[in-house]
């Protein structure tokens, strides 16, 4: 199935994903997530409880060592699927921003679709720039990475994952490297980003963003999914004895 | 004002002393008895000495109204037209016998040691070319999850570094030269890139290595493949960080060129050697052609400077 055809209502369907690295350590243990077209879902949960590794598996980043991927109804592990097409419709953004550091502002977000959409280079521009102005960075188009505060980075980061015009976003604790007076900026364009109906996958430790944006918070823990739900019960009353313990830790 | 030095007298420091060291050196040499002929290496640098005409056979010297010189042969061959000339040893109706000097041409030309200073770049600029190609394929090979490419790369750059230049040169000259009969030029070539390639190829890995992982990942995340994420990402990153050993190892290349003498290439080294087995001025040539290597290597020094410093921008 491709990606034209496909108007299914999952975005996301991970079956009894595993994850085992070569040095032994099962970052995975049977992980079932199905996520629909629209919603916004935040993975929280201890460091080492596997939730960036199962962020990393929905685009490749990361190979599964058993189970299955589907994205937007493409199968990651059939034989005959392209994985660079199918990552061309998952953004992701990172926590350490990974700005192309050469390139300016505006050639970063251009260059992806430069090199792997046969787009013209005046749409490619155009689209750029707009991109750069809903983040709030118009000013900044030609300046380099170095010279941009963290946050400031952060948002390049979103335009240019959104420069390929993907229908997964995932983000990857994209706060937590951050001064505290910039998380609000960057949390703000993701949420104008899920109001927009994007689908999103975020790992962060901002509850504020979870309580507010997400239409489902899970919650992982040494490699297993132990708690699927809505924000309005996930926070009042948690169900899981763990859960509880971490959210006790933490607020 | 406390973090003011007063610099310049250390500066002045190091000119005394540099000077001081040059005048021991000078009386040292004076010792010895030697006579320096500087002098005698001029004219291996730019030769300046005339082309001269001779007459092919007995004859007449005939000079025409329009300054025409020409000779009129006893022996009916015909009329030699002498071209140009600066100075001329004859005059209308003389009698000249074969072989005499009819008329000079005043000229400069490269002398002997010039002509080995082009070879030298020569060799250096085709051998880098090559060697960079071989360096980057050996680069990405050694960093390829492939066991069969990171093997042969292991065991290219191994082989290369522990063997002696030198030997490599006489082993593609006299083994494959006599097997793809290569000649010289091309044997020396080889042997220069295959041995840099070595070098750049491990230059060049550490340069890719020491890119942070999260470069290639938001490449291929945004559904670049992999070769353009390197092409695009990677490689303009690294190559930035490698400029300076990568210059070092240019400058390495130039005076390993020096080798390839062994095999009958007139670089600048061979052509010092035969300057020296024709004047005697066996100190003043070896002095002359090291200042041509060290004017070379500062010229490219200077260069990768410059871009270095032009491609700072961005940090």
């Amino acid at each position: 199935m491709t990606r034209a055809n496909y108007n299914g209502d999952d975005m996301v369907i991970a079956t009894d994903v595993d994850k085992i690295y070569p040095n032994k350590c099962h970052a995975l243990k049977k992980v079932s997530v199905t996520v629909k077209r629209g919603e916004v879902v935040v993975i929280i949960g201890p460091s080492g409880s596997g939730k960036s590794t199962f962020l990393r598996t929905l685009n490749q980043l990361e190979t599964v060592t058993e189970g299955d991927i589907t994205i937007d109804g493409i199968n990651m592990y059939d034989s005959s699927t392209n994985i660079n097409t199918l990552r061309e419709n998952v953004g992701m953004v990172f926590q350490s921003f990974n700005l192309f550091p050469h390139l300016s502002v505006k050639e970063n977000v251009k260059l992806a679709p430069l090199k792997v959409s046969n787009l013209g280079k005046e749409q490619v521009e155009k689209d750029a720039i707009s991109l750069l102005t809903r983040v709030g960075l118009a000013e900044k188009v030609d300046v380099y990475p170095s010279q941009l505060s963290g946050g400031q980075q952060q948002r390049v980061a979103i335009a240019r994952a959104l420069a390929m015009k993907p229908d997964l976003m995932l983000f990857d604790e994209p706060t937590s490297a951050l001064d505290p007076e910039m998380v609000g900026e960057v949390l703000e364009v993701m949420k104008s980003l899920a109001e927009e109906g994007m689908t999103m996958v975020v790992v962060t430790h901002e509850m504020g963003f979870a309580n507010e944006v997400a239409d489902r918070v899970l919650f992982m823990e040494d490699g297993q999914l132990l708690v699927d739900d809505v924000p309005a019960n996930f926070f009042e009353n948690p169900s899981h004895p763990r859960l509880k313990k971490f959210l006790s830790s933490i607020l | 004002m406390h973090d003011k030095k007063n610099n310049w007298m250390w500066h002045l420091l190091s000119l005394i002393v540099l000077v001081a060291v040059g005048f021991s050196i000078y009386s040292a040499s004076q010792k010895i008895d030697y006579t320096w002929q500087w002098n005698r290496v001029v004219p291996y640098i730019i030769d300046t000495s005339p082309i001269e005409t001779y007459a092919e056979y007995d004859g007449t010297i005939i000079i025409n109204d329009a300054g025409l010189i020409t000779v009129e042969f006893d022996n009916g061959e015909p009329t030699q037209v002498v071209a140009k000339a600066d100075d001329l040893f004859v005059s209308d109706g003389d009698l000249v016998f074969e072989g005499d000097t009819v008329s000079s041409l005043d000229q400069q030309s490269m002398g002997v040691l010039l002509q080995g200073l082009l070879m030298t770049i020569k060799l250096s600029l085709i051998s880098l070319f090559f060697a960079v190609i071989i360096g980057l394929v050996a680069a990405l090979m050694r960093i390829s999850t492939n066991p069969l490419s990171r093997n042969f790369a292991f065991l290219y750059v191994e082989v290369i570094r522990g063997t002696p230049l030198l030997v490599q040169i006489f082993i593609v000259y006299f083994f494959l030269g006599t097997i793809f009969d290569l000649d010289r030029f091309t044997a020396g070539i080889a042997a220069l890139s295959v041995f840099t390639g070595a070098y750049i190829a491990e230059i060049i890995r550490s340069g890719i290595q020491s890119i942070s992982p999260g470069q290639m990942e938001a490449a291929r995340s945004l559904g670049m493949s992999y070769p353009k994420a390197m092409i695009y990402v990677v490689l303009p990153q690294a190559f930035k960080r490698t400029l300076p050993p990568m210059a070092g190892q240019f400058i390495n290349l130039i005076k390993d060129s020096s080798l390839v003498s062994v095999i009958s290439i007139t670089d600048l080294t061979k052509a010092g050697r035969e300057v020296v087995a024709g004047s005697f001025a066996t100190f003043e040539v070896w002095f002359a052609v090291a200042a041509l290597y060290l004017v070379l290597t500062s010229t490219l020094s200077f260069g990768v400077q410059r871009i270095e410093k032009r491609l700072s921008t961005s940090d």
